[in-house]
């Protein structure tokens, strides 16, 4: 029999690892979703951003300066990368963006080994404050990662709402072609988009970096986890993947309770074949008529 | 406001019109393939020493990119600075070294098949390397098929010189049982009698595991739980919190970056300050202290090697050795670290294979079974080739047995508080060959 205070334990684990996912997840959902890419560079430009973020916090000392210093020039990263690698392949078959974005992986993999060496570096976290939870210390900052999570997806959510921009991101979404007609500059909202879920690995990269250690590898776990979440939330469905991410992750965490942590990995891709075989449209969708 | 910018007016000029010309095309071969000749024509450095001799082909495995990529370029620096000092100090009975390197991307089927090209194409004429246990298992069987020797530079798994052991594979440093006998007295006596063991669920971390937990339970200490993690976890939070109950230690084996977020998440949970924290000296490497910060302070491991000068380590092979590693890790990362194990052991293998070729009088692959025979039993000091210390390469196994530093992480720096010399890290040979 398992004990109360395991399970407990182990839900926040599950609730906190899933926002942190959610974070990372939700950039790559918003490209696939307006773009119809599928970001395999995405998890380097979570690792990019860590990086990024450490040079900021060894010139200035401060972690939120870091966090934004790091989205911002990741912003302008993907905006590059975007005008200069798959703004050419726009309409071509989707194989090509897979592959470019590969591509774009491999080189910024490399760019960080060469440009910061093999040695990891470390970002302290702004709260380094812990409360007793049953038989573990539990830190206060993996609680503040979790709430600037869900701040962050938040106000994506509102932006997307509410702002103009937001909105020609809707409707390029619905129908590009129609949204350039009515006068939408498409080519730029598809920048935009690749520029804001680059700030957003970024973010998660910063966040994640006292977790960690920053690494040329730091983004590999997560990315895949990540691909995993997009596709049992449903392809390019926000709401999806928050809510995917946040049951994978519970799921993993109590099924370690029964089973063995390789075991419990498992479950996860469990729950992807399920979701592809039975539901293909994803978990977190209505039912397609 | 086209679809594809690039047929905006403005853009004519910028961008790539996607037509390639004849001209075009012959034009920026041309230009290729000139700089890629003048590239070709710049003797190897060692050519001008050696005139036409001959050199060695040493192929070099390392994974260069991939989840490992950190290590294998920590690891190379050994191997390189190990081949440009053979050709520096005049090579190999007159030939010098030339290394064929070849990054096998973290991948056990990349590696085979990096290594067959290494061994058919190339045709090197011994191998040196490895870093990831599972490649370095996966590996073996060609080097067998093709009869040419390999040194591992860094594989700790124990199976690679027990049950899997061949007569073509040299360990030419320590592994976890030997590990394990030099350091679980220490573990049991000094820090507590009962301890739990997270572990690496792959090759390295399952033979690691058992080698500690049967010596432990051999000097009457207890093993109360395992808690295996798989390669590349970055969040084991939810695999540590459930790690609880009354015990002396825990018992960490990890390496790269897999150590820095045990140790780092560990340390979060309260489990480094709750029980004594120690392990596997690959936790605190020189190359992680940095990332760990106060996190890993307190440590206890056991290690082939650290970088500390003091005695018995201050010898002038070691400072040699410390202050040109030191120089050439810098090249490959500015924050300029000290060498960690998988320098010196990558550097040292390349030196057995040098001692081996000269005694057999080696001449290429042709002569390999002397090469093997020269290498078995071979007993070495402590000099500029082997800055670490003594060394026995013993004939039944192909195992090293070295001297371990026990030590423990003192103001984010190693300290030193126990050698174990090799003469009480001997455990019995448990390889059969099979005919060579």
């Amino acid at each position: 029999m398992i004990p109360f205070e395991q399970l407990l334990v182990q839900a926040i684990n599950g609730i906190v690892t899933g926002m942190i996912l959610a974070l990372v997840a939700s950039g790559l959902t918003l490209i696939f979703g307006i773009m119809d890419v599928v970001n395999f560079a995405h998890g380097d430009l979570f690792m990019l951003g860590a990086y990024v973020g450490t040079t900021v916090f060894v010139t200035t000392g401060n972690f939120w300066l870091a966090l934004l210093g790091a989205c911002v020039t990741m912003a302008a990263l993907g905006a590059a990368l975007q005008i200069t690698t798959l703004r050419p392949l726009l309409g071509r078959d989707p194989l090509t963006t897979i592959l470019a974005t590969f591509g774009i992986s491999l080189v910024l993999q490399n760019y960080a080994l060469w440009q910061y060496g093999p040695v990891p570096r470390k970002i302290m976290e702004p709260l380094t404050g812990h409360f007793q939870l049953f038989h573990i210390e539990y830190p206060w900052y993996r609680l503040l990662i979790a709430m600037l999570s869900a701040v962050i997806i938040g106000g994506l959510w509102l932006f997307m709402k509410y702002g103009t921009y937001g909105i020609w991101i809707r409707a390029t979404t619905q129908d590009r072609l129609m949204a350039s007609a009515m006068g939408i500059p498409v080519p730029r909202v598809h920048t935009g988009v690749f520029a804001i879920g680059a700030a957003m690995a970024a973010a998660s990269g910063v966040l994640f970096a006292p977790l960690v250690g920053v690494n040329h590898a730091m983004g590999f776990d997560f990315t895949l986890r990540a691909f995993v979440v997009v596709v049992v939330g449903g392809m390019g469905n926000l709401g999806g993947s928050i809510l995917a991410s946040i049951f994978l992750s519970l799921l993993e965490a109590f099924a370690s309770l029964w089973v063995s942590p390789a075991q419990a990995v498992i479950v996860s891709f469990i729950v992807l074949i399920l979701t592809l075989l039975f539901r293909p449209t994803g978990l977190f969708v209505p039912t397609p008529k | 406001m086209t679809e594809r910018w690039q047929e905006e007016p403005w853009a004519q000029d910028l961008w790539w019109s996607g037509k390639t010309t004849r001209r075009r095309f012959l034009g920026l071969s041309a230009a290729t393939a000139a700089a890629l000749g003048a590239t070709m024509l710049v003797p190897a450095p060692w050519r001008k020493a050696f005139g036409q001799a001959k050199p060695y082909k040493v192929g070099i495995m390392q994974p260069l990119t991939g989840v490992a990529a950190a290590g294998g370029k920590t690891a190379l620096v050994g191997s390189m600075m190990a081949i440009d000092r053979v050709n520096k100090t005049g090579g190999v009975n007159g030939r010098p070294l030339e290394a064929i390197v070849a990054d096998y991307e973290s991948k056990p089927d990349v590696g085979r098949r990096k290594v067959e090209k290494l061994l058919v194409e190339d045709q090197v004429d011994v191998a040196e390397g490895g870093y990831l246990s599972n490649v370095c298992v996966a590996c073996m069987p060609v080097f067998d098929e093709h009869r040419t020797v390999f040194m591992v530079g860094v594989c700790l798994d124990t199976t690679i010189t027990t049950t899997k052991c061949s007569r073509y594979v040299f360990r030419p440093f320590d592994y976890a049982p030997a590990q394990a006998v030099a350091f679980a007295p220490y573990l049991v006596s000094k820090l507590g009698k009962k301890w739990h063991i997270a572990y690496l669920d792959y090759a390295w971390g399952q033979s690691t595991r058992d080698a500690y937990a049967a010596e432990i339970k051999k000097l009457g200490g207890e093993v109360v739980g395992t808690t295996g993690i798989p390669l590349g976890t970055a969040d084991m939070t939810s695999f540590l919190s459930k790690i609880s109950g009354s015990f002396d230690g825990f018992f960490g084996i990890f390496f790269g970056a897999n150590a820095v977020v045990l140790a780092t998440q560990a340390y979060d949970l309260g489990l480094t300050k709750k029980y004594r924290f120690a392990g596997d000296g690959a936790v605190a490497e020189s190359t992680h202290l940095p990332a760990l910060g106060q996190k890993v302070e307190g440590f206890t491991g056991i290690n082939r090697y650290i970088p500390v000068l003091d005695p018995p380590l201050n010898t002038p092979y070691h400072k040699r050795f410390y202050e040109e590693a030191r120089a050439r890790l810098k090249q490959i990362d500015p924050s300029g670290p000290d060498p960690d194990r998988y320098v010196q052991s990558n550097f040292e293998a390349i030196n057995f294979l040098k001692l081996g070729m000269q005694k057999s009088g080696f001449r290429g692959r042709e002569d390999t079974m002397k090469l093997i025979e020269a290498l078995e039993g071979m007993e070495v000091k402590e000099s500029d080739d082997f800055p670490q210390g003594d060394k026995t390469l013993r004939k039944e196994d192909h195992q090293a047995f070295i001297r371990e530093f026990i030590f423990d992480i003192k103001n984010n720096k190693h300290r030193l508080l126990e050698v174990i010399s090799k003469e009480k890290t001997f455990v019995p040979p448990a390889c059969s060959f099979q005919k060579a």
